[in-house]
């Protein structure tokens, strides 16, 4: 598969591309990229899935993550921005 | 004001968000109920099938379409292909209107999980037969056997599916230190085009074709486009994914969009029985069940979750512009339509396939019923067990 696009936007604030990865990858990787972010941290991620923002945040919640925003950025093209850590439920 | 308010809503509700599974599930059975009792249920592959001879005919080749009951046909005179028509154009209105229409394109593996599944649901379609929707869907509502005991196959073969995809974005998930991550900008976000307006217009392309049909004395064409039409918007909107539906009852231990499924299969089933037991077309989708639907239930199974959708699956992305889709689908084309010369016969003859088995015709239409919302109900409780074993 193509070579993710992740980079750096300030401190703990983290951008993964997932267009061009069809469903169900983004909600597959969610827990992977979970485990690597420190408390805390955000990682916006971007997606152009239609499903994946049913799916992404369901999964990133049950890891303890937060939503803070799941907005259109285009036609067919999704952010979805996950803080780690903030929620309750945390396994982390 | 009254107005802009009541289309303001509309378009939110109906377009901006997707539907509740529930209103999918609801929608799927009476819509099914509603066309087989027009003409005939839900079930795609084999249209495509016939198309796949299509291509080979125009390569100089002459096969026989693998499906008895699809003989080649020039598509447009072809009443099952209407069906499968009307779903590509009623996802592609939705998506349009919806804005979620976009092209995606796929690297040189992405093309080859696209040509692997094809290949893979292109055998499975004739050995089950048919697909995930008419093998599983349909054929359970008719009180075919078959619907069951394709459960056996599709299962592992989609959760085998479903764990090279997650081996994939493990790998991929490997490379990533946040630590170490270049520095970046932010994605913009870009203006939006005027997809709803070609969603207009495609709908009033929809509209003209049926017009046409039944202006020339089709009018069961127009029907069945219009049918087709309207479950491409369904499963658009609502997302009901067979394929996630098998995958995700293993891989993720979550059963959620196939206990929908099985409610919509239960309303369906009712729906076709009260039809079947007044003698209206009692053994339509009652297909021959053996060894054989097991096995081709699992290497549909397979297909389907790598080239990222069944037989409907990939008709639906491909109308939302999944370049993986375009793939799988002359895959599975070329493939199913090779079945005749490679296998010697014609789906349901010989050897390899067992007799269509009516649970109604064998046991009486109220206790065929009563069999199929038993299997319903097992099948739940399976579902319930698996997700209790979530860690």
């Amino acid at each position: 598969m193509r070579k993710l696009d992740a980079r750096k936007i300030t401190d703990k604030h983290y951008q993964v591309d997932m267009r061009g990865w069809m469903c169900p990858y983004p909600k597959y990787i969610i827990e992977s990229l979970v485990s690597k972010l420190t408390s805390g941290s955000r990682m916006d991620m971007l997606v152009d899935c239609p499903a994946a923002t049913d799916d992404v945040p369901k999964v990133a919640q049950a890891l303890g993550c937060s939503i803070a925003g799941s907005d259109q950025i285009g036609n067919g093209e999704w952010k979805i921005a996950i803080i780690k850590g903030t929620s309750k439920n945390s396994f982390f | 004001m009254f107005m802009k308010k009541a289309i303001s809503f509309f378009c939110a509700s109906i377009w901006k968000k997707s539907w509740p599974l529930w209103i999918g599930a609801v929608g799927l059975a009476l819509t099914n109920i509603f066309m087989f009792a027009y003409a005939r249920a839900i079930g795609v592959f084999p249209q495509m099938a016939m198309w796949g001879s299509w291509l080979y005919y125009l390569m100089g080749l002459s096969v026989d379409a693998p499906f008895t009951q699809y003989p080649r046909t020039p598509l447009y005179l072809d009443m099952h292909s209407m069906i499968n028509f009307g779903l590509i154009l009623g996802v592609a209105i939705a998506a349009l209107l919806s804005r979620e229409f976009k092209v995606r394109t796929e690297d040189w593996r992405g093309c080859g999980m696209a040509v692997a599944g094809g290949i893979l649901m292109g055998f499975g379609t004739v050995i089950m037969p048919p697909c995930n929707v008419g093998g599983f869907y349909s054929a359970t509502m008719a009180l075919s056997l078959s619907g069951p005991v394709a459960v056996l196959g599709l299962i592992p073969g989609a959760y085998l599916g479903g764990l090279l995809l997650k081996r994939q974005v493990a790998e991929a998930a490997e490379d990533i230190d946040f630590d170490a991550l270049p520095e970046g900008k932010p994605a913009v976000k870009k203006p939006l085009s005027h997809q709803p307006v070609i969603g207009l217009l495609i709908s009033v392309l929809l509209a003209t074709i049926a017009l046409l049909y039944t202006y020339y004395g089709k009018s069961k064409f127009a029907g069945l486009l219009l049918f087709g039409a309207l479950f491409g918007i369904i499963f658009q909107r609502s997302r009901l994914c067979f394929c996630s539906a098998f995958r995700e009852i293993l891989v993720s231990r979550n059963g959620t969009v196939m206990k929908w499924i099985l409610l919509s299969i239960a309303i369906g089933t009712c729906g076709f029985s009260i039809l079947k037991s007044h003698g209206y077309q009692p053994m339509h989708f009652v297909l021959p069940v053996g060894l054989h639907t097991v096995v081709g239930g699992f290497i549909f199974g397979i297909g389907m979750v790598i080239a990222g959708g069944c037989g409907v699956g990939i008709l639906w992305r491909s109308a939302e512009g999944y370049v993986r889709a375009w793939i799988a689908l002359i895959a599975g084309m070329l493939v199913s339509a090779a079945w005749v010369p490679l296998y010697g016969g014609h789906v349901g003859e010989g050897k390899l396939y067992g007799k269509p088995f009516s649970l109604g015709e064998r046991f009486g239409w109220i206790n065929g019923t009563l069999i199929v919302l038993l299997f319903l109900v097992a099948f739940y409780v399976f579902i319930v067990w698996v997700e209790a074993k979530k860690k």
